[in-house]
């Protein structure tokens, strides 16, 4: 198992028209293996760049990120990715979708279909390997897109708000899946959300992220995540102490959308 | 939703709408009311045809029953020594030609122009400049070029479609999401996979309609095509009669290409379906 190691992360977008924008100011934290990081934060406040840079997918301009000592230069089957929808391949059927990861790594056929078996029923899809991507719903869609993610054996997951387009029951029932896939396969997880009731019920580890420049505003040890493997998730979220942490959070997201929307009303 | 609401068209009639007007999923037409349009056109050339001093004379445009009997001896003993099937084989078999060099061509290029900044820059001033011209103005060069054989005129529908494959196979390489390249990237994909795995199937969409469209083109320039220096084809039995006012032969000609062309879009049309499920449903 590998830690990662985000080291004074900086990224400057270069506007179009002139001027620049600073996504992200002097990121670092360190993430131990097996721990499931959330991030929240209000639009504009860089954790989907921070989480495109951990996969690779964009070079910081200044700073570094490594896993396990070995800096990140580009995309890696290390570090799985899950998006929020619409990268299933729909040319594809279900069970072909999930070997992808293997078959790009020319693993035998037979080995990969006991895989692909063992995956689909991990996320609770047995039965529905021959169907299209197209013919399953949003929520099913999803848990399609983490056993295709799941079946290279990555070190790191990483979720794009994951569950930002489904509804709401259904989401509930992928965040307790995404808590049993955490805890069955002890993996890292590093989540983007919007909704704070989320970040506070998924992450064992919390940042709440602020904007102009992007960087990590508070951080937070929780204890819901691990507590939600075994108590009633609405329970939890009815909860006193969960209440008050979400009380807390959003009036610092509120703060901080006020601030933004000052400072736009001052600019025009 | 009825039968008879089908065939006519009826719109709400299933989901109880009453607003109808402006919503695309209730327009889908109207067989029957497509059956009074054929009769009416029936009507149309039997009216202007009838009695003894017809409106419009044999030299300007043959009867209905005229050109039936002109079908039936195409059919039966062929046209200047050519048989009909023989005719038509000829003009699909240049058809077909030229679209599978166009596509073979086109396909790599569009590729090419939809992946690298160099390519794109490099074609993109041949591709821009070629396109608007009609293939018949080339007609000329190719004789020329090629000769007044089958080279000028299969090199002439390769030049109607190979403009259209470049163009449909960039839109196809363009419209992918990058969500998913980035997702095969992360699955251990590498480029040649990327690819063959991710970018070839997303643009076949694209490239199945550009073939539909090329493929209609290519059915127009035919005519064009055969112009000269053959005596098969359609094209070439338009011309050939024309010079003898047979009007009669003109027009089952005409017919014959509206009808395979038809024939060939709803092939491709039920390929699609067959072939490219997924159209549609990223």
């Amino acid at each position: 198992m590998k830690d990662l190691k985000v080291d004074g992360l900086g990224m400057v977008y270069e506007l179009p028209k002139g001027g620049s924008v600073q996504a992200l100011q002097d990121v670092s934290f360190e993430l131990e293996a097996g721990r499931l990081l959330t991030l929240l934060g209000p639009s504009g406040c860089g954790k989907t760049t921070l989480l495109n840079i951990i996969a690779g997918f964009l070079a910081p301009t200044s700073g570094s990120v490594a896993l396990g000592g070995d800096p990140i230069m580009g995309p890696g089957q290390e570090r799985g990715m899950v998006f929020q929808q619409g990268a299933l391949f729909e040319w594809q059927t279900v069970a072909q979708n999930v070997a992808f990861g293997p078959r790009m790594n020319r693993r035998k056929r037979s080995e990969t279909n006991d895989l692909v078996q063992d995956l689909l029923s991990t996320v609770g899809l047995q039965g529905f390997g021959d169907k299209a991507v197209y013919e399953l719903s949003g929520g099913m869609q999803q848990r399609v897109a983490l056993a295709r993610c799941l079946a290279n054996d990555p070190e790191v997951i990483l979720m794009d708000e994951p569950l930002g387009a489904l509804d709401a029951l259904t989401r509930e029932k992928m965040q307790g899946l995404i808590l049993k896939l955490w805890q069955e396969t002890g993996k890292t997880i590093i989540l983007v959300t919007h909704s704070v009731e989320e970040a506070l019920y998924l992450g064992d580890r919390l940042f709440v992220m602020a904007p102009r420049p992007g960087r990590i505003e508070r951080e937070y040890e929780l204890p819901f995540a691990e507590k939600g493997l075994h108590v009633d998730p609405r329970e939890m979220k009815a909860s006193p102490e969960f209440i008050e942490r979400r009380e807390e959070l959003l009036s610092l997201i509120w703060e901080m959308e006020e601030q933004i929307m000052g400072h736009e009303g001052g600019m025009s | 939703m009825s039968v008879m609401d089908r065939l006519t068209g009826r719109k709400g009639a299933d989901a109880r709408k009453t607003v109808t007007f402006g919503d695309a999923t209730e327009v889908r037409g109207a067989p029957v009311w497509s059956v009074v349009s054929l009769l009416f056109l029936g009507l149309v050339w039997w009216w202007i045809k009838r009695g003894p001093d017809p409106i419009v004379n044999d030299r300007t445009f043959p009867s209905m029953r005229q050109t039936w009997d002109a079908f039936f001896e195409m059919v039966d003993i062929g046209y200047r020594r050519v048989g009909l099937w023989e005719h038509t084989w000829a003009s699909l078999w240049r058809v077909l030609k030229g679209l599978v060099y166009g596509v073979v061509v086109g396909v790599p290029v569009g590729f090419a122009m939809g992946l690298s900044n160099r390519l794109r820059g490099i074609f993109d001033p041949i591709v821009e400049l070629l396109r608007p011209v009609p293939p018949l103005a080339l007609l000329p060069l190719f004789i020329v070029w090629f000769g007044i054989g089958e080279g000028s005129k299969v090199n002439l529908l390769f030049f109607a479609a190979v403009w259209i494959m470049v163009i449909a196979a960039r839109a196809g390489v363009l419209g992918v999401r990058g969500s998913k390249v980035h997702a095969a990237y992360s699955l251990g994909a590498n480029k040649w996979q990327i690819l063959r795995y991710v970018i070839l199937p997303n643009a076949l969409p694209d490239i199945f309609t550009g073939m539909r469209v090329a493929l209609g083109v290519c059915w127009g320039t035919l005519v064009a095509a055969e112009l000269t220096g053959t005596t098969t084809g359609l094209g070439a039995m338009i011309f050939a009669a024309s010079k003898f006012f047979r009007m009669d032969i003109v027009v089952v000609s005409i017919i014959i290409i509206g009808v395979i062309g038809v024939s060939m879009d709803l092939i491709m049309r039920f390929l699609e379906k067959r072939l490219i499920p997924w159209r549609g449903k990223g």
